[in-house]
């Protein structure tokens, strides 16, 4: 049982993580019906970011943050005005696959930039842990994910309920025609929304940065990570998003401590495919 | 143009037929990746374009099929083209315990359940001893087969799949998809069968990307499942499509010659002619939805294989 705390512990910190990355994602979905394939690829085009603001300044990656999110935040919004909103329809499709190529056109100039090396935002915050028991260590490095991808939801949380663009960000998405009646620029609204979401996405891009080594082809992973979240919480849904984080997190690292380190994401997959199969609209999900 | 159909595909399929004899090593590798990649796109084709079913996961038919190839030559010594055979039958056996699960999702649910079973296997594939996890597997049989064998089994598979696809939309299944791909809930009351129809199309899909997947692999003699398994397949697989026409025969015959044309040009930087297919692709899914082909259709009206009966 002692032995269990460990990754129960670590999963539930990883799932703040989890939800940071998908929260961007599950917005985007529940607003403009978007799933954005390219999620991940641009979450890791912020990592690379952040490393180059870290390199020329020298500072803690954590302070990138504050040039990061506001370019992440004009990043989104161009792809959303100039390249998203007009392919949006009546069709699932079109806006799909230009996500998708999208994903490949943001990963090929990265290798193009970067080359395919590892690289890492190295911090003094990766190897300090706190002891909590004999076998139980708490690390910092995941704690300060938790706390700030804790941080992040919340702030979309409020801004949705509290603001004039948050209101007018979901009325668009009740009823786009009313909306726009009332005098919405809807897909000015739109653009907005994606912007929200990439600065959420570059908060969760130095995170990852941060805690786990990246290259060019990390995208996808994460971007699978986060469909699994949203998927398991339900699209659009922002409980579902923290719950689908914990519950993926928690089910990746117990699968691999009973068997090995190997089948950790295969863990991941199989609680997905699990929900898929038997709750498709998601653990608070509304029907689809 | 159409009357003058059969006369230009005939020309077509011999001048590809004689390749070997009029080629240089050059063209026959070129028209190989070409009939090849023709034959997976046609069955990306075939699901996305008029079966609505968006697969992201072309890759794990390809790598299961491969490594069903690598596995049944080396270990069990089986005769190279049956083990291919064999190898699109697993890929089929694949696609029936796939649709257990993904077939009660619809649209994007679909695509992302595709994609994370093809995960799911390159994770499966890579821990696994049997195949050597990570480091993959040579293809040797003993008899290697000449580069002429296997242009001509890569032929059957490019001409194969148009046949194939063209086939399928003339008859009545097709009839029911092109109505289903219109209005899904119509065309079910009208009595469509559209389980049938789309689990009968998946199949087909998985059939032919298999047996196509392991003329590859013969071809290439060396599978791992980082490759076999990767997203790239199918990134190539949709790109092909959409700059082609999506919904067409001729799409697919049009964007593949423009993927090989690209990456064997740019063969010493892939990731380049990968970018340049993207911004190539959003081009075209803005300006001109439909395609190369697509677009002609409607422009001029001009369409060769087209499953329309008038």
């Amino acid at each position: 049982m002692e032995s269990l705390l460990q990754p129960i512990l670590n999963g539930v910190l990883l799932g703040g993580l989890y939800a940071v990355i998908a929260i961007g994602m599950s917005t985007m979905f529940g607003i403009v019906k978007l799933v954005n394939l390219a999620h991940g690829d641009l979450m890791i085009m912020s990592s690379y970011l952040s490393l180059v603001i870290v390199a020329w300044l020298g500072v803690n990656p954590l302070w990138s943050l504050l040039g990061v999110v506001p370019v992440m935040f004009f990043v989104g919004f161009f792809i959303q005005d100039f390249l998203i909103n007009r392919v949006l329809g009546k069709e699932m499709e079109p806006p799909l696959l230009v996500a998708f190529g999208l994903s490949i056109i943001v990963q090929n100039f990265l290798l193009l930039i970067f080359t395919p090396d590892a690289r890492s935002l190295t911090t003094d915050l990766a190897v300090k842990t706190i002891p909590l028991g004999e076998h139980l260590n708490l690390a910092v490095l995941y704690l300060v994910d938790f706390l700030l991808g804790g941080a992040v939801i919340l702030a979309v949380y409020l801004f949705f309920k509290n603001t004039y663009m948050g209101r007018a960000i979901r009325a668009a998405s009740d009823d786009e025609m009313g909306a726009s009646l009332m005098g919405v620029n809807t897909r000015k609204i739109y653009a907005y929304a994606m912007g929200i979401a990439m600065m959420t996405a570059g908060v969760a891009g130095v995170l990852v940065g941060m805690t786990f080594t990246f290259y060019p082809h990390t995208g996808p992973q994460y971007l699978i990570i986060a469909m699994g979240v949203v998927i398991i919480g339900g699209l659009g849904s922002m409980k579902g998003c923290l719950a689908g984080g914990l519950i993926l997190a928690l089910a990746q690292l117990l699968g691999a401590h009973f068997t090995s380190p190997g089948y950790q994401l295969l863990f991941g997959y199989g609680a997905l495919l699990v929900v898929l199969g038997l709750r498709p609209q998601g653990l608070f999900g509304g029907k689809i | 143009m159409v009357k003058y159909k059969w006369p230009i595909l005939g020309v077509l399929f011999v001048g590809f037929a004689t390749v070997p004899v009029w080629g240089s090593e050059y063209v026959l590798l070129f028209c190989l990746l070409y009939c090849l990649y023709l034959a997976m796109s046609q069955m990306w084709n075939l699901l996305a374009g008029y079966t609505s079913l968006l697969s992201l996961g072309q890759q794990a038919f390809i790598g299961f099929s491969g490594y069903a190839v690598a596995v049944l030559t080396n270990y069990y010594g089986v005769y190279i083209w049956l083990s291919v055979l064999i190898g699109g039958f697993f890929s089929v056996l694949l696609a029936l315990f796939m649709s257990l699960f993904i077939f009660r999702m619809r649209g994007i649910y679909f695509a992302i359940g595709t994609w994370i079973f093809a995960e799911m296997l390159l994770l499966w594939f890579s821990n696994w001893k049997y195949v050597k996890y990570g480091t993959g597997l040579f293809i040797k049989p003993p008899h290697p087969p000449s580069m002429t064998t296997i242009y001509y089994a890569s032929l059957i598979m490019g001409a194969g799949a148009t046949a194939a696809i063209y086939i399928i939309l003339r008859s009545k299944i097709g009839l029911g998809l092109m109505a289903m791909r219109d209005d899904e809930d119509v065309s079910e009351a009208m009595g469509v069968e559209i389980f049938r129809s789309k689990l009968f199309c998946f199949m087909v899909g998985s059939f032919i990307t298999g047996l196509t997947a392991g003329v590859l692999y013969v071809f290439q003699i060396f599978i791992q499942p980082y490759k076999a398994f990767a997203i790239d397949w199918t990134v190539i697989l949709v790109f092909i499509v959409i700059i082609g026409g999506i919904g067409t025969i001729e799409g697919p015959i049009v964007g593949t010659f423009i993927y090989v044309l690209l990456s064997q040009w740019l063969a010493e930087y892939a990731h380049i002619s990968l970018l340049l297919l993207g911004i190539i692709a959003i081009t075209i899914i803005l300006l001109a939805p439909t395609g190369i082909m697509g677009t002609l259709h409607q422009k001029t009206g001009f369409a060769i294989l087209s499953p329309r009966r008038l």
